[in-house]
């Protein structure tokens, strides 16, 4: 997605690079391609050249061939044989050369040889057999050499000192000859052969040039076009690859529209200025209007506000405008076409464009009158519960405790037994009746803490006192460790005493009787900490994951001989939470349990 | 501080059963005179005949819940300076915080032990000024 998002980046400076390219089209022509597209062009030329040379080298050998000059012009045709043979090796060998390119100076400079030599050969005919032959025949070899050398322009247009090189070759020994040959008339040509050399030579020169920017523009052009169709490649493939997106952009835009529309929320699409655009079903069902409706009125999504909040929201969208970030949790009363109002949870989306205007809003609403209703239930309930439910055990545990404490009176001792026993677990009930509502408190976040600044050492000192009397039960004392430190925290007295009871509690009920339960407290720097120590059995592998969540005992058969609830750790551990505190617990060292807590001091 | 104990307290209660475990408790652990009402209508009437040092009131009651009665009292001479402990089963800390402010004595959580209630209201009877 991201790659194609830059696309358009990509294409925009294409135009002018091809413009550039065009203008300067003759100097991008690669020089080494230009020389080796010559050197290709003067060994086509060879085969030709080779062919040309052996006919008329035949026909030479004929025409001059007599007694007199037999090994003489026998020697020549050898000569033109080995030379063309060499010139035809070479051909082959450039035929079945692989890398032509590179070494196109290489073959260029085997070939100016090769066309020495051939020359060379011609000349030497011109120079031998012109003076011992007979007029007809020193008529036929000048129209030969003429020919020959004549034909070297064609042959080498591509080079024209290739050119040079080779009718030299063939003229200069010729002329040189004639010039010495005693006749007037020969010295007159020799004095024309070397100005008809030079024009020649002028010409080969005027003919490479044309060859040479011929190659130049066709290098260019194919250049240009091999750029052309790179770009327009590129393009192609830019093209496809918009196109995706555009079906991708497309397909995601259809499924969002799918999920707001089937959205079991509501789904507001707002303009900036608080204008209802459009709304998804969930949203008509909900307040009764059709989505075509609050378009056409260009209606204010203030619609679905009760008036005298009106002041309030204005003053929320105008924070919503000014910061351009999201709300999420708002609780509105928003009143329905016929009336009925409707509590509803909003999340508000601010649309921003890149230059950070707000360009609309999408509010998504969730209908929670019902879910309130069922909250202010749930608390009723819990509260009533409460009420209803320590009120007879106030009753019964009260008579009992009456009973029991004798002031009423003796009673028989199994009379006795069983009152204790019933007082005994109605206090467990009432235990049990009590947690389970301050899990529910805290839980549903109604648990409001107290905070104060509290001496930790008195409040210590106290629970040590209040459990004296639960510890007695199971003949187990209760003992400091070492001196209390005099430290202050800040926390809720009446719930910080409730962590302390339960852990002194707990670690009274699993101590071995006769035996003792310390407390000590150790200072950590920020945090001071309250660690309760027992000689109990120790906590089983298996529970200690869960020792701290609900309900949580290790041994359901301890319930019944130990008493307890399960749910007291879980209430220390979400207490000690609130009161920015931590706990923890440890094996201690020579047998049982070490449970600690600690909290922040607070400065004195 | 009181110059002797809490001898004389009034308690304003509909729930029977806890009347009489209340009766029981400050009569015979705590050795006090106990006065106990049953309609919280007429306990402004009791009051003025008893002439009680200290009243306990019930937080919950049909008719004429407890800080309903409390702020009646305080309309009341003579009456209006009784010192007052609340009874409650539940109360939000807000709830008690307000009428400690309004001037309430102290609050006694239900429930409580009858072996330990006169103690706390010799405590609470110990801190008035």
């Amino acid at each position: 997605m991201n790659s194609r998002s830059t696309a358009p980046d990509v294409l925009a400076p294409a135009p002018q690079d091809v413009a550039s390219r065009a203008a300067d089209a003759g100097s991008r022509a690669d020089p080494q391609r230009v020389l080796a597209d010559r050197v290709e062009q003067l060994y086509s030329q060879m085969p030709i050249g080779i062919l040309v040379t052996l006919v008329i080298g035949a026909i030479a050998t004929y025409e001059l061939w007599d007694t007199r000059t037999r090994d003489l012009v026998l020697f020549w045709w050898g000569l033109v044989l080995l030379v063309t043979a060499a010139r035809a090796a070479l051909y082959l060998g450039y035929r079945a050369a692989t890398n032509k390119l590179a070494e196109a100076r290489q073959w260029l400079r085997w070939l100016a040889i090769s066309a020495l030599a051939n020359g060379a050969n011609w000349g030497f005919a011109g120079a031998v057999f012109f003076p011992s032959h007979t007029d007809e025949q020193q008529v036929f070899l000048a129209f030969l050499l003429a020919g020959i050398a004549s034909a070297g322009i064609p042959t080498y247009a591509a080079s024209w000192p290739m050119f040079a090189m080779y009718s030299g070759a063939i003229v200069m020994p010729f002329t040189y000859v004639l010039a010495n040959f005693g006749n007037r008339l020969f010295a007159e040509i020799a004095l024309l052969v070397p100005l008809f050399y030079f024009v020649n030579v002028g010409i080969a020169y005027r003919l490479n040039q044309v060859f040479f920017s011929g190659y130049r523009l066709r290098h260019a052009y194919g250049r240009l076009t091999e750029d052309y169709t790179a770009l327009n490649k590129r393009l192609e493939q830019q093209l496809v690859e918009l196109e995706e997106a555009r079906r991708q952009v497309e397909a995601s835009g259809r499924k969002l529209a799918l999920f707001a529309e089937r959205a079991p929320i509501a789904v507001l699409e707002l303009d900036a200025g608080g204008h209802v655009q459009r709304i998804n079903h969930t949203a008509e069902n909900l307040f009764g209007w059709s989505s075509q409706e609050l378009a056409d009125r260009n209606a204010s999504v203030k619609i679905l506000v009760r008036p005298e909040y009106h002041a309030e929201f204005d003053e929320q969208w105008r924070q919503l405008m000014a910061s351009r970030t999201p709300l999420a949790h708002l609780r509105i009363r928003n009143p329905r076409r016929d009336g009925i109002e409707l509590v509803c949870e909003w999340n508000v989306t601010p649309l921003v464009n890149p230059d950070g205007a707000v360009v609309g809003v999408i509010a998504q609403g969730q209908d929670i009158t019902r879910q309130m209703e069922a909250e202010k239930l749930k608390k009723e309930f819990t509260s009533t519960l409460s009420h209803e439910l320590r009120t007879p055990l106030t009753s019964i545990i009260g008579s009992l405790q009456l009973i029991n404490s004798g002031v009423l009176g003796d009673v028989d001792k199994e009379v006795a037994e069983l009152t204790g026993v019933a007082e005994r677990n109605g206090q467990r009930l009432l235990d049990l009746i009590n947690d389970i509502l301050d899990i529910e408190k805290i839980e549903s976040g109604n648990l409001t803490m107290v905070p104060e600044v509290i001496a930790l050492d008195e409040l210590v000192d106290e629970a040590l006192v209040l459990n004296e009397g639960f510890a007695e039960r199971f003949h187990v004392r209760l003992e400091k460790r070492g001196a209390l430190l005099s430290t202050r925290v800040s926390a809720d007295r009446k719930r910080l005493l409730q962590v302390m009871t339960n852990l002194l509690s707990n670690a009274a009920k699993f101590s071995p009787g006769g035996g003792a339960v310390e407390v000590a407290m150790e200072d950590l720097g920020e945090r001071v900490r309250v660690s309760v120590l027992d000689r109990g059995p120790g906590i089983p592998e298996n529970f200690r994951a869960r020792i701290f969540g609900r309900f949580a005992q290790a041994d359901s058969s301890l319930t019944r001989q130990k008493g307890g609830t399960g749910l007291g750790l879980a209430i220390c551990k979400r207490l000690l939470e609130l009161m920015d505190g931590h706990i923890a617990f440890a094996d201690r060292e020579g047998g049982g349990t070490v449970f600690y807590f600690d909290l922040p001091k607070q400065a004195a | 501080m009181p110059a002797h104990p809490l001898q004389r307290v009034c308690y304003v209660e509909d729930d029977e059963d806890i009347q009489k475990i209340v009766r029981m408790s400050l009569e015979r652990v705590g050795k006090m005179t106990v006065a106990v009402v049953g309609d919280p209508h007429v306990a402004v009437d009791v009051m003025h005949a008893f002439k009680p040092e200290l009243v306990m009131l019930d937080w919950m009651m049909p008719g004429m819940d407890g800080p309903t009665l409390y702020r009646k009292m305080k309309e009341i001479p003579v009456i209006c300076d009784l010192p007052v402990v609340f009874i409650t089963a539940k109360a939000s800390q807000k709830e008690l915080d307000e009428l400690r402010a309004l001037g309430a004595a102290g609050t006694i959580s239900k429930p409580f032990s009858p072996k330990d209630l006169p103690g706390q209201l010799q405590a609470i009877w110990k801190s008035l000024p």
